[in-house]
């Protein structure tokens, strides 16, 4: 009984501190979402509760549109499509290449890795100067293969950020189907052989069935930290041109920090709030179904 | 009586601690931004001459290298933990929302008994009241020139002596030095959100005033939009984007469209950019006085239809007191000190500003440079930037409405519409005419 | 076959190594530019990093707030999940699957209300707050992950060290803590680098000169250094690398370790 209670104690600080970082911040934003909290200006000087006009003008805010609409964009482009299929590529190609040891399989392995651990603020950093139009990178490798340059950040803003978060998160993926390529049954693949089946049919009907969960499990993730990514497009573009890269976590940081809308801010967070809490919970089923 | 003895050392402590307190000397914390490094030299002079009259103050001036937009977020913050420092540099254009903010003290007490006051022209005595009182003295104020390379006229056959007749005349020289000069950019105006304040007051406002508009109104306290005016600017921004490209899209999409353009009308890959007068002491530095001279005109911007010429003039930096300060009167002894005649011209000759105090525009080693000559001469021409609670959420919603002209988002209608819209979310109530 | 896959390993190779090539060229070169060119090598850009922009003070900062926090977390962690682990308790599942939920929010969504709340507390511009709440935000994955060490580790163990004489703590100090080192170690490397990292929160959390951090400091850099007229890509290069270096080397040094464990985590 007494070590109950030890064990009971065990977990107090870290569900002390969790409330702290989590929860207290959450009631918080609920609460300055129903006001009209700024930094700057008159509101500044005359704290009032708004009740939902907040909400009600977020919902009428075309900005807030944009900014949801690019999100849905940045995440289907650069997790759902990019990292999820480059990942699995590169997963399938490394996993081939151990088997018939092909050489250079270590390179990429190491090297999409350290795409990944590399902070994300200087990824930021090295991607601005790929993409610079005048002295950039990738505009001067147009230019020696005779090729126009690009007004990479201007006309396709969007496609550009995506790239540089595929480059930046393909390798979670990678690792997850590198280690689940190694859990499905070898001597399936072996009967497979025997009845004649090819090597796509082998994947479609053997290893899919088995990682269907990973893949969901995969997906769902890679969608929420996609979803959140800040420090990258706010170092490439910083949004812009216009709205065209502000996403949600983008927006609410211009709103907050740099137009001093306090009030504001949180609602547009409480929302994404909203959207996550409501992902995680659909990914927390699969995950328990595992 | 034992009770009490074992009492004493305690309140022994306890007296100590009283009389350290006490003693401890007033602190005066000055903050405030430079990433150029002209004005740590000016502040520090001011700091030196304070010490002496007051040497048991203990005054701590800080500088912070940083652009003056993250200076700003700094400070709001700083402000809102109740951390202000007592003296700080910021845009004239924040007054009027740092005095609804409450967080600015009024200098009128002071500057009634300051005899420096006479100096001070009423044009920038009014600039400086708002709600009644003054809440700041400019030292630099700021002009804006449109800039040319006479090298690049002279290659497109153009007069090198240039006044434009006005808006389409800006065009068509662009336009022609398109057609004949390969490799340089025509034109930059800046528009969109990358472009920032340059946005506004060296793009959407120079334009606004080109056609007789305005931005706001004082009397009603609301902010102003005349379609008619609005559509004339918007239609330019059009035309020097979209249907001639004199323009290159990439103003809408560098991170600091102004750092790049101005780096390329000083190497001469750029012709013609309406910028701030501060610009042409960095090509100065960089270049020498006299090949700038050589190749680089400096020209009023244009109305519409030619006259009237003028400038877009600004208050440029200048310092507060927080209203957070506990000791103002000490506040003031050190503003009052960095706007002395002799500081107020130095700093201005070394970073080519005119300047707000007649007596320092006298000065022989002010006067006898030329283009310090021509900037205070302008001033008589100058039409000062909007001055409004709410600036930055105004010049936010011009950024997005030029940037999406100028993408070719939107036509300059729909733009417009879009516009009024947002103003009214923001404001509430907008005079629309 | 073969071919094809060493062309696509080239082109892998090529996408992904070109932006690390261009940071390292540039860090070393006299006059970078955003071109990727043989450098002139120098190593004048750190010393200009270490003499004119004071780095040596970031960095102190930034390993004492790291080192502190792993050393606060590892505690914790090893604590907690060890009480997860081996407690009875009926919410226990609940419990865990919220914590897998709360790791699953990214940190921008909350940044917003993290400075609002740390504002009203009064932990803005403290190492406090700071090592506070890089704590926090890594408990819900690490105490998942370490719980899960704990259970492969059977009870009997120490039980038998208590039966054995052993009292209730000196059991889990003398048999518990050997066999858990590994996940410790995994804890220890995860939680420093998760707050040396750190580059959103420290935006908003900390503005005070002398209390800047690394990761600060580069976010400054980029955005500042050169100032008015262009953008000094060698020497915010050199403020990358020697951000990263660290990042790298317990990476390196760990990796085999990490590899198993780090997957089921989402990158923040």
């Amino acid at each position: 009984m007494r070590r109950r209670k030890f064990l009971i104690l065990g977990i107090l600080p870290a569900i002390f501190l969790m409330t702290f970082l989590f929860v207290l911040p959450s009631l918080w934003g609920i609460y300055s979402s129903f006001t009209n909290m700024a930094l700057l200006g008159k509101e500044a000087a005359n704290f009032r509760f708004l009740g939902l006009e907040n909400y009600i003008k977020l919902f009428k805010d075309s900005s807030f549109y944009t900014s949801f609409v690019n999100t849905i964009y940045f995440v289907v482009g650069s997790a759902l499509i990019g990292q999820f299929l480059l990942g699995l590529i590169i997963a399938l190609l490394i996993d081939y290449a151990e088997k018939k040891k092909i050489p250079g399989r270590g390179i990429v392995y190491g090297i999409v890795l350290l795409a990944w651990i590399n902070p994300t603020l200087i990824a930021g950093f090295q991607w601005s100067a790929m993409y610079d139009y005048y002295y950039g990178t990738l505009n001067k490798f147009l230019n020696l293969l005779g090729i126009q340059k690009i007004n990479w950040l201007g006309t396709m803003p969007m496609l550009s950020v995506i790239v540089a978060n595929i480059w930046r998160g393909t390798a979670f993926t990678m690792l997850i189907w590198l280690s689940a390529l190694k859990t499905v049954p070898l001597e399936l693949y072996e009967a497979s052989k025997i009845d004649g089946a090819n090597a796509f049919n082998r994947f479609r009907y053997i290893t899919v069935p088995i990682l269907r969960d990973i893949i969901t499990v995969n997906l769902i993730q890679i969608t929420m930290a996609t979803m959140g990514a800040f420090l990258l497009i706010w170092a490439i573009t910083s949004g812009g041109p216009g709205l065209k890269t502000t996403t949600l976590s983008l927006f609410a940081y211009r709103t907050a920090f740099e137009a001093y809308r306090l009030g504001y801010g949180s609602a547009i967070a409480v929302i994404m709030l909203i959207i996550n809490l409501v992902f995680g919970i659909i990914y927390i089923r699969l995950f328990r179904r595992r | 009586m034992k009770k009490l003895l074992r009492l004493l050392p305690l309140l022994f402590i306890l007296l100590l601690l009283i009389t350290y307190s006490s003693a401890k000397p007033i602190t005066i914390k000055v903050w405030y931004p430079d990433e150029l490094g002209v004005k740590p030299k000016y502040v520090d002079k001011a700091a030196e001459d304070f010490r002496k009259a007051f040497p048991n103050v203990n005054l701590e001036v800080t500088r912070y290298k940083i652009p003056s937009g993250d200076f700003l977020t700094k400070l709001l913050l700083a402000i809102d933990a109740k951390e202000a420092p007592d003296v700080f540099h910021i845009g004239g254009t924040l007054m009027p929302e740092f005095v609804d903010a409450g967080y600015i003290r009024p200098l009128t007490a002071y500057l009634v008994k300051w005899e420096d006051w006479k100096h001070y022209p009423k044009s920038i005595k009014d600039a400086v009241r708002y709600k009644g009182h003054y809440y700041t003295i400019p030292y630099g104020l700021d002009v804006r020139w449109l800039y040319y390379r006479k090298d690049i006229f002279e290659k497109a056959g153009l007069p090198v002596d240039w006044k434009p007749k006005g808006w389409d005349d800006i065009l068509n020289t662009a336009l022609k030095i398109k057609n004949s000069v390969p490799n340089v950019i025509p034109y930059v105006i800046y528009a969109g959100v990358a472009g920032a304040g340059g946005t506004v007051n060296h793009g959407y406002v120079p334009l606004l005033y080109g056609v007789k508009g305005v931005a706001y109104d004082v009397k009603s306290g609301k902010y102003v939009i005349e379609t008619s005016a609005v559509k004339k600017v918007l239609d330019f921004y059009k035309k020097a984007f979209i249907d001639l490209k004199l323009v290159p899209q990439e103003v809408l999409t560098l991170p600091k469209p102004w750092t790049t353009m101005r780096e390329k009308l000083g190497a001469g890959e750029l012709a013609i950019l309406f910028e701030g007068g501060w610009v042409y002491g960095g090509w100065v530095t960089r270049y020498g006085l006299e090949n700038v001279e050589k190749t680089i005109g400096y020209t009023l911007m244009p109305s519409e239809k030619g006259a009237p010429y003028f400038t877009v003039g600004g208050l440029g930096t200048c310092w507060y007191i927080s209203s957070q300060s506990k000791n103002p009167d000490l506040a003031w002894e050190f503003i009052k000190r960095f706007n002395t005649r002799e500081i107020v011209a130095k700093i201005n000759i070394e970073d080519p500003h005119p300047v707000a105090r007649l007596d320092s525009a006298e000065l022989p080693e002010f006067k006898g440079i030329k283009y310090l000559y021509d900037c205070t001469q302008i001033l008589a021409q100058a039409k000062f930037e909007p001055m409004a609670p709410g600036i930055s959420k105004f010049g936010n919603r011009v950024q997005l409405m030029t940037g999406r002209v100028a993408s070719g988002e939107m036509s300059p209608d729909e733009a417009l519409r879009k516009f009024i819209e947002e103003m009214r979310m923001d404001f509430g109530e907008v005079i629309v005419k | 076959m073969k071919i094809l896959v060493s062309i696509i390993f080239l082109f892998m190779i090529i996408f992904f190594g070109v932006p690390f090539l261009w940071l390292y060229f540039s860090a070393f070169d006299k006059e970078a530019s955003a071109f990727i060119k043989f450098p002139n090598f120098t190593l004048s850009n750190f010393i200009e990093v270490f003499r004119e922009y004071n780095f040596t003070r970031y960095l102190v900062n930034s390993s004492f707030v790291a080192t502190i926090t792993m050393i606060l977390t590892v505690l914790i962690v090893a604590i907690s999940s060890y009480s997860i682990s081996r407690i009875k308790w009926k919410y226990k599942n609940a419990f865990l699957y919220s914590l897998l939920l709360l790791h699953s929010i990214p940190l921008s969504t909350t940044m917003v209300p993290i400075y609002g709340i740390m504002r009203i507390l009064r932990l803005r511009n403290s190492y406090l707050g700071l090592i506070l709440i890089y704590t926090a935000m890594q408990l819900p994955f690490l105490i998942w992950l370490m719980k899960g060490f704990f259970d492969t580790i059977p009870e009997e163990l120490e039980e038998a060290s208590w039966i054995d004489g052993c009292s209730f703590f000196k059991g889990l100090f003398k048999v518990i803590l050997p066999v858990s080192l590994p996940g410790i170690l995994v804890v220890s490397v995860l939680s420093f680098l998760g707050a040396w990292g750190e580059s959103m929160l420290i935006l908003i959390l900390v503005d005070s000169e002398k209390m800047k951090t690394v990761p600060l400091i580069f976010y400054e850099a980029m955005r500042t250094v050169g100032g008015y007229m262009e953008v000094r890509y060698e020497l915010v290069s050199s403020f990358a690398i020697l951000f990263q270096i660290p990042v790298m080397i317990l990476f390196i040094l760990s990796r085999k370790l990490l590899a198993v464990s780090i997957i089921p985590g989402v990158e923040r």
